[in-house]
This record gives C-alpha cells, structure tokens and sequence, in this order.
C-alpha cells in the first residue's frame, strides 16, 4: 500500500513538472531544451520584425539536436531590415570615410560645444581593425562581380568584412550563398585568392 | 555593418541664429543632436557626412521657433542577425562572456561557446580547451555570428555565438607574452 501511494505521488511529480517544462530540468531533456530555445526566441522576437515569424516555429518542432547545428536558422536576412535609401558600406569603406571626417573635425571642434560621440571612437577602431584590405577600392570592385549571380550588397559586405581565406570559409560564415554555391563557387574562389593577396600585414596574425 | 543612408529630421532654431551663418549653425545643431544617438531601425548614428538638402523654414505659433525640415546623409553602424562580427572581450564569466564590437554589445553565453572549452575561474577568468590550446579571456578577440538583437533607447545588445565552423579566438593576448 505504502509502494503504492509512493508511485501515485511519484507520478504526480512528474505529471507536475510537465507542466511546467522550464523547470523540469531532469525529467526530460527534449522537453526543457525546447522549452529554453522558444523563451530563447521570444526574446528576440521585438526586434526582428522582418517576416520570419513564419519560419520561427519550423525549426524547432524538427530535430532538436540538429536544429542547433544548422545555421540556416540564423540567415542573413539584411535586405527586408534595412530601410530604403541605404547602402551597405564594408568596414574598409567605413574606415577610410570615417577617417577622413576626424580629420575634418578637428576643425569643427573649434566650436566648443560639439563633442566627437563614443561611438563614433569606437566605430573608427572597429572600422580600423576589421578593415584589413589595403585598397577598398579593388575589393568593391572584386566582389562587385559576384552581383551577376545574385549576390546581394549584404552578403557582399560580410564576405568583406570577414576576410575568409578561402571559399569554403566564406560558404560557411554566410550560409544564404550555398543556394548558388554551384553558380558561385569558382568565381568566389577566385576573387577571394586575389584578396588576399591584396590583404595589409597584421601583427596579430603573424605571432 | 557600416551603410550609408539618407535621414530626414526637423529641426527647431531660435530666432537669434537667423543670418549669414544660419545654415552652418543648423549643422552644428544637427550634429550635436543626432552623433552618437541609436535607434533601433537604424542602428548608431557614427558621423554625419553630409547636407543633402534644407527644407523651407516654418515658424512655430507661439514660440517664434522656426523648424527646417533637414535631410541629411549619415554613416550608421547596425548589427544584423547572421551577420559576422569581430569583437573584443570586455568581461568573461561562468554564464558566457561579453564582447564590444564598435559600438555594440555582444553577449555570447556558455552554451554557444564549443563545448571542449570550458571555464576557468582563475585571476583572469577564461575559457579553456582541455589541451590548453585555445584560450578567451579579457581583451582576446573572437570572430563570432550574430544571433539575436535587442534594441534599447540607447544602446543595441546582441546575442552571440562562436559554436560554428570558422568562428572563435582570433588573437589572444596571454599568447603573445
């Protein structure tokens, strides 16, 4: 009789800690890591207004174990969030402008209630440090080929900004290029070899 | 990423600016007012680049304020989602670790760190692989894929991972010395 009700009560437990998957943190493991991924997901929610909402759900009613692998879920998806009238810029770019305009501030900052902003010191070091080209001109000019196959300026930018060595890392790093990776392969492969011929020097690299 | 875009803003000037200078003290005003602010659709506004074009002024009832409708074109820093960042290390803890990317947070938690590296609690607290190879701590620089946004009035905050082919350490300092 005593085994009897401990069983009840075990079962009750268990039944209790269903209903609250957040918790249950030994009884499943499926059900607490789905549990974590969808509050994981809520939360970013507010700020990807793009139409992907759809998309949300998909994944994680799939494999669980796979869902976390596959990079697909976390695409590139820059064309439906930027506003209209913009263009991306690679960090290059952003480096070389960004110079230019300290340059022109220090006469602007006779005026002494204009402050240069943090984030416009923190952009220009970003900019510096991830800008590792010598010459943006080429390198706009290099990827810019890859627009024929469909290569959006986004996509573009990544491949820029990351500096992959070779084409593989690039498929890697932006996981919407696979659609045309057949189209793309060669093309990309070349382009990146001469990129990185015309990569600067960095200290960091070679120690 | 960095991008260019074209923004449009009313300004309000006081009658007491109203000259031959007038247009250079809406710049000034214009920059004092929008470098350095964030907003969740456009990201950091770094710099201003340019004026592209002054509205007809129109006085306010009452005031005697005058507002220009300005459009100008300015450089901005947003993170995307899928997008790949380089970022510096400003604080590790048992819960992930915590890196800047110009002007943007990453957090990248302990569960999208590889699960061969594991923390460390020592003077400087770290990730570790269990052959010593690979090693984050305060000021390494890690290459990392953006996952998550979160926007803020001021600020933008991120969620990263490195737990993917060809993301990670980039330099570490403590290997250099």
């Amino acid at each position: 009789m005593g085994v009897l009700l401990f069983k009840c009560f075990q079962h009750a437990t268990v039944q209790c800690s269903d209903k609250v998957p957040l918790r249950g943190k030994d009884d499943d493991s499926t059900k607490s890591k789905k549990g974590r991924k969808v509050q994981f997901n809520d939360e970013e929610s507010p700020a990807n207004f793009s139409s992907k909402s759809g998309e949300k759900g998909a994944p994680l009613k799939g494999g669980k174990g796979s869902a976390r692998k596959e990079p697909a879920k976390y695409e590139l998806n820059v064309q439906s969030e930027l506003p209209q009238n913009s263009q991306c810029v690679m960090d290059c770019e952003a480096a070389d402008i960004l110079q230019g305009i300290q340059e022109q501030m220090v006469f602007l900052s006779r005026d002494p209630t204009i402050k240069i902003p943090v984030s416009f010191d923190k952009g220009l070091l970003y900019a510096k440090t991830g800008g590792r080209y010598s010459n943006p001109k080429t390198v706009r000019q290099a990827l810019e080929g890859l627009k024929k196959y469909g290569v959006s300026d986004a996509e573009i930018c990544v491949i820029a900004n990351s500096c992959p060595e070779n084409a593989e890392e690039a498929f890697a790093l932006v996981p919407s290029l696979k659609a045309k990776k057949n189209k793309i392969h060669e093309p990309l492969e070349e382009i990146i070899s001469q990129l990185v011929a015309s990569k600067l020097p960095t200290e960091n690299h070679e120690e | 990423m960095f991008f260019h875009i074209i923004l449009e803003r009313n300004m309000q000037l006081h009658p007491r600016h109203f000259g031959p200078r007038l247009r250079d003290k809406l710049v000034s005003k214009l920059m004092k007012d929008v470098e350095g602010t964030c907003s969740g659709r456009h990201g950091f506004v770094v710099a201003i680049m340019g004026i592209e074009h002054v509205g007809k002024g129109l006085i306010r009832d009452g005031t005697g304020f005058v507002t220009f409708p300005v459009k100008y074109k300015c450089v901005v820093f947003r993170p995307f989602k899928g997008e790949i960042l380089e970022a510096v290390v400003t604080m590790v803890n048992k819960m992930g670790f915590f890196a800047e990317a110009g002007p943007v947070q990453v957090f990248v938690s302990n569960h999208l760190i590889p699960d061969d590296m594991e923390f460390q609690s020592a003077d400087t607290p770290n990730y570790t692989t269990s052959d010593n190879s690979v090693k984050i701590q305060k000021d390494s620089e890690v290459r990392l894929k953006i996952i998550g946004t979160r926007v803020d009035a001021t600020e933008i905050f991120c969620i990263g991972t490195i737990k993917d082919d060809f993301l990670g350490v980039i330099s570490d300092p403590g290997a250099a010395s």
